[in-house]
């Protein structure tokens, strides 16, 4: 998959585009008593916990999630939230290098972490029975990261490989050069991985530096989901997290990034043989009323072989030989992506056939069955993200750090209620013929 | 880098290398519904009340095991062809419908069945259904789609075979088994696929598309008295097809031997391997135990000796899929050319050591654990618990075999590990893929 679609959706799929994992690999109730709640709770010192009965299998999902990640690094210190995440694994006061990992499979468990703007977090699902364990662990991790010297730096050859491997990737890399050019030098538009040369520089000291600034109790959301008992989970998180010592912290806030004129255009040369071509336009954050609209507008625009720009572009005009839409939805902004792969000769015909489905939106909006399908569309990714205990973890996490779990819980009420003039209204509000960013990958030896 | 799934139709399997069988109190309570209809189609029915989705998976007795070399690929084919299209619509528009649904809908074949597969919000079960039986029921099977997949198809055999894990793991399979069917690729043969034409293609069909053959499992938010009622309705106007046997299939003669194959490529490929008990054995639990302490991740001692210690290895890894003919007990290691001789010594090093030593009782306990709960794991969606539903009654296995088996699991001791590897591991069949 490429682009995530939809803003919750796309939180998801941008996050495997813009962030990087580092690791290998609803209660009971009847069906018209409603879905179950989540619940919320603050520990004395700041940590918020959220649990929820899901007895889909005998697993629990136990998630850490920081109210930190890229947008919080120095300008001198890109890459320093992501090299954390990498060695947060590698061990504590108490535990040796390489034993997490082991600890985690013995139980027959996995673990990953994700790196992003606005959050960061860690993740593990194990079957329940290791449910005390693993909260043990995590709060361990949150605390006591023993940042092995030799782990730095062989650490640093892993982090440069996941670097070629997202140059590598013309999708990935066109997407990341899109915020980069949208955004930059706002914090949005920076690289998660960091730059070559710091990590390089890389030191013990610096790592510590920023786990001890930004590893306080406020800024840390639990989130535990599986075939427990909230009394259970309540008792286990209480005890590892509620002894750390509540501490100052907290992030400034960000402002948002100005907004896009037409001076943001970069060209790339690429080995590929196909040309790229990726457009973004600044759209509603999160916590805005507008994210409703802007992502059911998304799916109308570029979700699937009947959406818009691929009857247009792709089936009717033959420019591109894929197209697709996606929403990232962060805490100060909004991005709506729209990227094509074609031939070198067609960019510029497709660039304006795009802009000329967005305008026609603009100007007699979207028909009512349009509306329906993407309603659809996003239940169906809804459902099946909180079908196991780990979706279901993510989608509390990600909203308890950049929006709120209450928004989170309404989300799909919400969207139904999105009618189609609400679609067009948010088309004429944000998407323009000259307020997006551009990024085309064009074939070496072709370049003008 | 990825360990190579073993034959892309056991893709599917790979996820019961840690096949044991927590019964989970979710499972204990969980509603399952059995019912064969009249026509000997049967159909079973979770209802899992957790997300507002279904799966369901119509798994059908077609595949490798009732090919031979001449035609192999056939299932996989026929199946490629039936998501092309049927007698209402055509293959996109059978797209456009299931996605219309919130869902997907896909068609495969593999070694002891072939899957029709599709998902969807549970709002719309019946509609999912009703695809699934069209698809299954009436695809039109036109010829100029058998003709295109047909490139398809050869285009993706000839990856794999550009392809060092892949192909090794294919010719790994050719040798151990010999004249079995298991020697064969799902994916078929570029002569096999040439071969194939529309006729062959239809009269496969007909011949495997019979209820008697065939189990359809459903789950998800859903009543199951009215998934039943829907599936009679559906499938029940099937005719019978006659019951008839499936021929036995001499069984495989374990052989020692060693193959090597050279090709360009960045890694060489190690796999030692033997036969082993099918997934109704006696045996079966310790073997899995056994391949477990060898190579099941991080702790595996093919990890943790031949890569972390010795550095001999990028991947190292073991294998060993539930199937209903005999099985195979696959060691893998992916090197650097320079290392390859000291790798495979080592690799056979650890099966003599194996077969000499006692594991110790941590590496008993740690693998029970690890096969435990990758079982838990690997029941987390619909579609993995439709699945499971079906694979189990496809085979032929009796209902509590998942519980029997986690039993099994846990009862293993050092003794069992001990004979086990005595007894499957003195006959080892050795390919290697060497880079050049």
């Amino acid at each position: 998959m490429v682009t995530g679609h939809g803003s919750r959706v796309a939180f998801l799929g941008v996050f495997l585009l813009l962030t990087s994992g580092c690791a290998a690999a609803g209660a009971y109730s009847a069906t018209s008593a409603g879905p179950p709640k989540p619940i919320r709770e603050v520990l004395p010192n700041g940590v918020v916990l959220i649990v929820q009965e899901h007895r889909a299998s005998d697993v629990v999902a136990v998630q850490l999630w920081m109210r930190m990640g890229g947008r919080d690094e120095a300008p001198d210190e890109l890459g320093l939230a992501h090299y954390i995440e990498h060695m947060i694994f590698k061990g504590t006061r108490t535990r040796p290098p390489g034993s997490i990992d082991r600890m985690i499979e013995g139980f027959g468990g996995t673990s990953n972490a994700f790196t992003s703007y606005d959050t960061t977090h860690y993740d593990f699902v194990v079957p329940v029975k290791h449910l005390r364990a693993t909260v043990e662990l995590l709060a361990d991790l949150a605390v006591n990261a023993s940042f092995p010297p030799d782990e730095i730096e062989s650490e640093k050859k892993v982090v440069f490989e996941e670097m070629n491997l997202v140059e590598d990737d013309p999708d990935k890399f066109l997407l990341r050069r899109l915020y980069e050019v949208a955004y930059s030098p706002h914090p949005y538009g920076r690289q998660i991985l960091g730059t070559h040369e710091f990590i390089e520089r890389l030191r013990r000291d610096r790592l510590l530096a920023f786990y001890r600034k930004y590893f306080v109790p406020k800024n840390m959301v639990v989130v535990v989901i599986g075939a427990v008992k909230p009394a259970e989970v309540r008792s286990a998180v209480a005890a590892a997290f509620g002894k750390i010592p509540s501490r100052p912290g907290g992030r400034p806030e960000l402002p948002p990034p100005p907004a896009i004129d037409a001076s943001r255009r970069v060209d790339v040369s690429r080995p590929e043989k196909q040309a790229y071509l990726g457009l973004a336009w600044k759209t509603a954050p999160t916590g805005n009323e507008d994210i409703y609209p802007v992502d059911l507008l998304t799916y109308i625009l570029g979700d699937s072989p009947s959406s818009r720009l691929n009857q247009a572009v792709r089936e009717g005009l033959r420019l591109v030989s894929s197209i697709e839409a996606g929403y990232g939805a962060w805490q100060t902004a909004g991005l709506v992506t729209v990227n094509a792969r074609l031939d070198g000769e067609n960019v510029t015909k497709a660039e304006a056939a795009i802009l000329d489905v967005i305008r026609k939106v603009r100007e007699t909006g979207v028909t009512e069955a349009e509306r329906q399908r993407a309603i659809i569309t996003a239940e169906s990714s809804y459902a099946f993200d909180i079908e196991t205990a780990e979706g279901l973890a993510k989608s509390y996490g990600q909203a308890e750090t950049t929006w709120t779990l209450e928004d989170e819980i309404a989300y799909l009420g919400r969207l139904r209620q999105i009618t189609a003039a609400q679609i067009q209204a948010v088309a004429r509000k944000y998407f323009g013929d000259d307020n997006y960013a551009r990024v085309r990958f064009v074939p070496e030896g072709t370049a003008k | 880098m990825k360990p190579p799934s073993c034959r892309p139709a056991l893709l599917g399997l790979v996820g019961l290398l840690a096949v044991g069988a927590l019964a989970p109190p979710s499972a204990a309570g969980a509603q399952i519904r059995h019912e064969r209809l009249d026509n000997g189609l049967t159909v079973i029915v979770r209802e899992n009340p957790v997300a507002p989705v279904v799966a369901v998976s119509l798994l059908v007795k077609m595949g490798t095991r009732w090919e031979r070399p001449a035609t192999v690929g056939i299932s996989n084919f026929v199946h490629a062809v039936m998501v092309k299209g049927t007698a209402k619509r055509s293959g996109s528009e059978l797209a456009e419908a299931v996605a219309a649904l919130g869902g997907k809908i896909s068609a495969t074949g593999d070694v002891d069945y072939s899957e029709v597969r599709a998902s969807s919000l549970a709002r719309f079960w019946r509609d999912v259904l009703g695809l699934v039986a069209e698809l299954a029921l009436e695809p039109k099977l036109r010829p100029d789609e058998v003709d295109r997949e047909r490139e398809w198809l050869l285009s993706r055999v000839q990856k794999r075979r550009d392809n060092a894990p892949s192909r090794a793991v294919d010719a790994f399979y050719a040798a151990l088994y010999g004249s079995h069917p298991y020697a064969l690729p799902v994916l078929g043969t570029p002569e096999s696929l040439a071969r194939i034409d529309h006729a062959a293609i239809a009269a496969a069909y007909r011949a495997g598309y019979r209820p008697e053959r065939m189990v359809l499992a459903v789950s998800g938010q859903v009543a199951a008295s009215e998934v039943l009622g829907e599936a009679r309705r559906l499938f029940g106007g099937m005719a019978r097809g006659g019951a008839a046997a499936d021929p036995p299939i001499p069984a495989p003669v374990a052989s020692a031997k060693r193959v090597e194959i050279e090709m360009p490529a960045q890694q060489s490929q190690i796999l030692m391997g033997a036969l082993a008990p099918p997934l109704d054995h006696p045996d079966h639990a310790a073997v899995k135990v056994l391949s477990t302490i060898l190579g099941g991740g991080m702790a595996g001692r093919l990890f943790a000796e031949l890569r972390d210690k010795q550095g001999l290895a990028y991947t190292a890894t073991s294998y060993y899929d539930p199937v209903r003919e005999p099985g195979a007990l696959v060691l893998y290691l992916g090197t650097a050319p320079e290392n390859a001789q000291k790798a495979e010594s080592a690799l056979l090093a650890e099966v003599e050591r194996i077969r000499r030593e006692p594991v110790s009782a941590d590496e008993l306990a740690r693998a029970k654990g690890y096969l435990l709960g990758r079982y838990v794991m690997d029941r987390r969606t619909n579609e993995r618990l439709a699945w499971y539903l079906a694979f189990y009654e496809i085979e032929g296995q009796a209902r509590d075999l998942p519980e029997r088996y986690q039993r099994a699991v846990e009862a293993v001791s050092v003794a069992d590990v001990l004979r086990v590897a005595r007894q499957y591991l003195g006959v080892l069949t050795t390919l290697v893929v060497r880079a050049r």
